[in-house]
């Protein structure tokens, strides 16, 4: 699974306060990789990936299942 | 024959949804707002609001409410409060639109940034204890005088560099404010009083740093070093954003904290929760913000002739995105009637979305979380202190409890 922020990210921080292992945010309070190349998700948090996918209010997140 | 004349000035209704004349500003008993949401939701997508000399379209459902968050090129924030499209006063960035707005943000984004309030979180803990150390051994309070007025306006004027000795001075000008924002017009002389006050003083703290040195952790230094295209910021336009900082970072955590404590005092079991597993307290305050909500609606103003979920709408009109009936929609929200203290998947409007997200918002939540977890560590056991009624100050200001009487054992 590979898990994916567009430029609709606001900076909402619910998806790395969520899920620090996955994700962190930059000086303004944007998530790292909006807008960038997806990220590998483990195994063991794919769960934890699709809470984060229902968390985000401008529905920035995506997940490609592989 | 109403609806008749309204399409020819405001749009047409293309579904056939009732006009209605309701009143957002009055005061009504608690939560009562929040049952009106859901009555206004399940009763129709959308209405048209009349009020005497206008009216404005209101989008009950969760839906709708995204779709203008997301759509800001044709949903403008030049107004945010329907029944006043054109306000005496001019909120910055609030009320400005693409491409000026994200300048704006992106020079006080650093300000409010979860790393900023992670750095500034020992001294608001510091100053959070320096409240409650004091009410503890008194075994009641009026939660909201004694507590949430004070912590959020002391935290923030000291996040922004302004000293808290002038806490009581803010509180008293934010209360004025907000009696006329939702429209009442006995509120609207106090309301203009409290902006001018409000006024007067950032213009002397700007002045008294004017062509000083750039002060650490002093916002206003800050803002009159920092540029916009390359250019100073304007004192007017330097006003207007600590104006709108002062209003939005004060009474609304205020009012939050009013109704996570009043949650609290009636649920033990929630408390315990909390206590047992400090670590969704941040879940529990996201929860508050979703479940209590006291964004009644957010309104904009309408930038060209367009259809939205079932209206044509004109150029010029106001609609209000129904955030209360939104956050508890069941279409969009499992168990969305319900206070489900570490939900997880819980993207509500609370702080709004879009480019217009709450600015303070980490702010928001990281006192929310402190006082919580500092309150529950040495008063874990509360109840209300009243048989009363409690009341909430109407939704088109946000809604917010003026009192809460809370009582506890005192053990040593």
């Amino acid at each position: 699974m590979k898990l994916c922020v567009s430029t609709a990210c606001m900076g909402h921080g619910r998806c790395y306060t969520l899920a620090p292992q996955l994700l962190s945010s930059d000086d303004e309070g944007y998530v790292t990789i909006r807008g960038g190349d997806p990220i590998d998700v483990p195994d063991d948090l794919q769960d934890l990936a699709r809470e984060v996918e229902g968390t985000c209010p401008e529905t920035a997140i995506s997940l490609i299942d592989e | 024959m109403e609806s008749s004349v309204i399409a020819e000035r405001h749009g047409t209704e293309v579904t056939g949804c009732p006009v209605l004349h309701h009143d957002f500003s009055s005061t009504r008993e608690l939560g009562a707002y929040w049952t009106l949401a859901n009555e206004l939701r399940e009763s129709c997508p959308h209405f048209y609001n009349k009020y005497e000399g206008g009216g404005y379209w209101v989008f009950t459902r969760h839906e709708a409410v995204k779709d203008i968050y997301k759509t800001p090129e044709i949903f403008s924030s030049e107004s945010i409060t329907p029944w006043e499209p054109d306000p005496i006063y001019r909120f910055v960035p609030t009320q400005v639109d693409a491409p000026d707005h994200i300048k704006y943000r992106r020079i006080l984004n650093p300000w409010f940034s979860p790393k900023a309030m992670e750095a500034a979180a020992p001294v608001m803990r510091d100053i959070c204890r320096g409240f409650i150390r004091p009410i503890v051994s008194k075994g009641s309070c009026d939660f909201i005088e004694e507590f949430a007025l004070r912590f959020p306006t002391a935290a923030f004027l000291t996040v922004i560099g302004v000293p808290i000795s002038y806490t009581d001075l803010f509180t008293g000008w934010v209360d004025a404010f907000f009696g006329g924002f939702g429209g009442d017009p006995e509120g609207a002389e106090g309301m203009a009083r409290a902006l001018g006050e409000m006024r007067d003083f950032w213009t002397k703290q700007l002045d008294d740093r004017r062509g000083g040195p750039m002060r650490e952790g002093d916002l206003f230094s800050y803002l009159l070093n920092s540029t916009f295209d390359d250019k100073p910021i304007g004192d007017d336009v330097l006003l207007d954003m600590c104006t709108v900082l002062t209003l939005a970072g004060l009474d609304t955590t205020r009012a939050e904290l009013g109704y996570m404590f009043h949650h609290l005092a009636l649920h033990p079991e929630h408390r315990q929760a909390l206590i047992d597993d400090p670590e969704i307290i941040p879940l529990a305050v996201e929860e508050t913000l979703r479940y209590y909500t006291i964004i009644f609606g957010d309104g904009r103003k309408v930038t060209r002739d367009t259809e939205f979920h079932g209206v044509q709408l004109k150029k010029g009109d106001m609609v209000y995105g129904l955030v209360s009936g939104a956050n508890r929609d069941p279409r969009h929200w499992e168990q969305a009637d319900e206070f489900v203290i570490d939900r997880k998947k819980n993207n509500h409007f609370g702080f709004a979305s879009g480019p217009h997200r709450c600015l303070g918002m980490h702010l928001a939540r990281r006192e929310m979380a402190i006082a919580v977890d500092e309150w529950l560590k040495v008063i874990p056991n509360f109840e209300l202190d009243t048989d009363a009624q409690l009341m909430e100050r109407g939704g088109g200001a946000m809604m917010a409890l003026s009192t809460l009487p809370l009582r506890w054992e005192v053990t040593s």
